[in-house]
């Protein structure tokens, strides 16, 4: 008896399938990863007061001017928070996020007692550089629970001007 | 009767149902195009938005010289020249009208229109070089021209405005509502995996459909996956490059950033990126091509935009897991962060290529050996050695060169052209994968003789 000869595009066919069952698993290996740091189920419905994005004064360590959405890249800027309108004994933090997604300043994590010396939350020039990288600034305030962040209580997103 | 031209000889009237499926995907992608412009325009970021709404007529050109092309290769060979010169005139105007919107309302506010054509002008070569690459790969027969450069032009100009609508909104509601993070960069890499190889791919989905002629099998279908994979980085490169040149160009670093960005996209991941993703939705449309029942053929399908987008999402969402040190390690770094991250999958598709090619070069033998083996004529018992080695047909056409010049140069490579489609015709034929009907190999064999007669006469008059 004479064996069929086996049709080759079949072994390319089982080939892709062997690469699409690893594919499947690098998906399902994201949407855990996603489902770990957004775990469901975590909205309070928790406000953080900011009470507003203001020019920064480095040197007195103070805000000046009127809450503002838009900063020339040359004027440095912060964010203010009152923490004390927060339920006390949960933990939060408050950072800043650049147009690359690079954490440029940050208050807490730490518990609304703990932060109430950090009401001003500065933007920090990037080491090596005059002054901040033009883009879309973010602005969150987050709660913690089990060391992560896991819930957005407060956000704003600032424009820096080219 | 008219004369039919060889490979796309079909005497029947009606249409095979695969047109009706590529009009419907091409009038919905046309049809969402609009929508996304009108949309962008109206709610998301005006200045790229008018460059999406503007650019409709560059992509209105791109289709009507696609229109145009794919007609043109199953007209009397008399009127296909013109054809193909009006097709390739509206693309060109379409490539340059595009180019001008992004370089007005995207980059030239920003990074000035010099920046924009130097960024624009340095990714020519490379991607160039990239098309020739995987014309060179694909020996035994080579894609035309016209469908590469069309591949390459959708996945600049189409693929890239169907996504910027949908990864815009994506981006500006995953701001709004997710923990900047990795959650974050997990949904942002979910939205380019998907967005942008559904975009990418519906190029070579429609090419299967409408252009089954030149689609044989996998190889074919990693070519021109590929192709649009390339477009897509020239267009994404000269982007990033522009923008980053902007950003920086104030703290004195704006050619450092632009050129940094120039080699990981252009030299670095000219291959390792876009190529890879989208020729893996090649492949699977090439495997379908060949399998006998439909289900086979959507599970492979499927499973190559699976594959690409699997692909495309590791390198986007697990990128910050190899973070860069700003030494002089970092330069080996980053280049070790490539071959991780992305040379397995560039790895797995050459493995589909090199199968593909072993399994065409094999088929290809039989059926020179066969038709050989009858008395047609069309392929003579001491040509089959040639035909089947690239290196031999190069030798052989260097020699008509050298006998009977340039126009038996390229009479005696449109002579083997001809003889690998008809050994092609056979393969696909006796494997039951096409939709013409007998006469259409036939039609080869008159040709491949006529292609002879052509060749002999300028061999005795050169």
């Amino acid at each position: 008896m004479v064996a069929a000869p086996v049709d080759q595009v079949r072994t390319l066919y089982r080939t892709l399938l062997v690469y699409a069952a690893v594919s499947i698993f690098i998906l399902v290996a994201g949407l855990a990863e996603f489902a770990y740091f957004e775990p469901p189920g975590q909205h309070t419905g928790l406000k953080a007061h900011i009470v507003g994005v203001f020019q920064y004064d480095p040197d007195h360590n103070a805000v000046i001017g009127s809450d503002s959405n838009a900063f020339p890249r040359t004027v440095q800027f912060a964010a203010v928070v009152d923490w004390s309108t927060l339920p006390p004994n949960m933990v939060y933090d408050a950072r800043w996020y650049d147009g690359f997604g690079n954490v440029v300043g940050s208050a807490g994590p730490g518990t609304p007692a703990q932060l109430e010396n950090h009401k001003i939350i500065p933007v920090m020039v990037p080491p090596g550089f005059h002054h901040n990288l033009p883009g879309h600034y973010i602005f969150v305030v987050e709660r913690y629970e089990g060391g992560v962040p896991v819930e957005v209580i407060g956000r704003r997103v600032v424009l820096v001007e080219r | 009767m008219g004369a039919v031209s060889a490979r796309s000889a079909n005497p029947r009237h009606r249409r095979p149902a695969r047109y009706a499926v590529a009009i419907a995907i091409a009038v919905t992608l046309v049809l969402v195009l609009v929508a996304s412009s009108i949309l962008n325009y109206v709610y998301l970021d005006t200045v790229a938005g008018r460059a999406s709404l503007y650019g409709l007529l560059a992509v209105a050109l791109i289709a009507l010289a696609t229109f145009i092309g794919v007609r043109a290769s199953s007209r009397d060979p008399a009127e296909r020249a013109k054809h193909f010169i009006r097709a390739g005139v509206l693309l060109g105007l379409a490539a340059l009208l595009w180019l001008l919107l992004i370089d007005v309302f995207v980059f030239t506010g920003a990074a000035g229109p010099t920046v924009a054509a130097i960024c624009a002008l340095v990714c020519v070569p490379t991607t160039a070089f990239g098309l020739f690459t995987l014309r060179a790969i694909d020996r035994n027969e080579k894609e035309p021209w016209r469908l590469v450069l069309v591949a390459a032009a959708w996945g600049a100009v189409v693929a890239t405005s169907l996504v910027i609508w949908a990864e815009s909104l994506w981006q500006a509601i995953a701001i709004r509502t997710l923990v900047p993070g990795p959650g974050l960069d997990v949904s942002t890499a979910f939205s380019a995996g998907i967005l942008e190889e559904l975009a990418k791919g519906s190029a070579v989905v429609l090419l299967f459909l409408v252009m089954r002629n030149e689609f044989d099998d996998v190889v074919d279908g990693i070519i021109y996956g590929a192709a649009v994979g390339l477009g897509f980085n020239f267009m994404e490169s000269v982007s990033y490059m522009t923008n980053l040149y902007a950003i920086f160009a104030p703290e004195g670093v704006g050619s450092y950033a632009a050129g940094f960005q120039w080699y990981a996209r252009q030299v670095l991941g000219l291959f390792f990126g876009h190529a890879t993703y989208t020729a893996f939705v090649g492949a699977g449309i090439g495997i379908a091509r060949q399998l006998p029942d439909v289900r086979k053929k959507v599970i492979a399908i499927a499973g190559g935009f699976i594959v690409a987008i699997a692909a495309h999402f590791s390198w986007d969402a697990w990128l910050t897991l190899f973070p860069i040190e700003k030494t002089a390690i970092g330069i080996l770094e980053i280049h070790l962060r490539t071959l991780i991250m992305t040379g397995p999958f560039t790895a797995a598709v050459l493995a589909l290529l090199f199968l593909g090619l072993q399994i065409e070069s094999r088929a290809l033998a039989e059926h020179f050996r066969r038709e050989a083996a009858g008395a047609s004529g069309a392929i003579l018992p001491e040509e089959v050695a040639i035909l089947m080695s690239p290196w031999q047909r190069f030798r052989q056409r260097m020699r008509a060169l050298r006998r009977g010049g340039l126009r038996a140069y390229i009479r005696l490579g449109r002579l083997q052209s001809a003889q690998i489609d008809l050994a092609l015709e056979r393969w696909h034929r006796e494997r039951q994968e096409l939709d013409t009907p007998l006469e259409a190999e036939d039609e080869l064999r008159r040709r491949v003789l006529a292609l002879r007669q052509d060749y002999l006469r300028a061999i005795s008059s050169g």
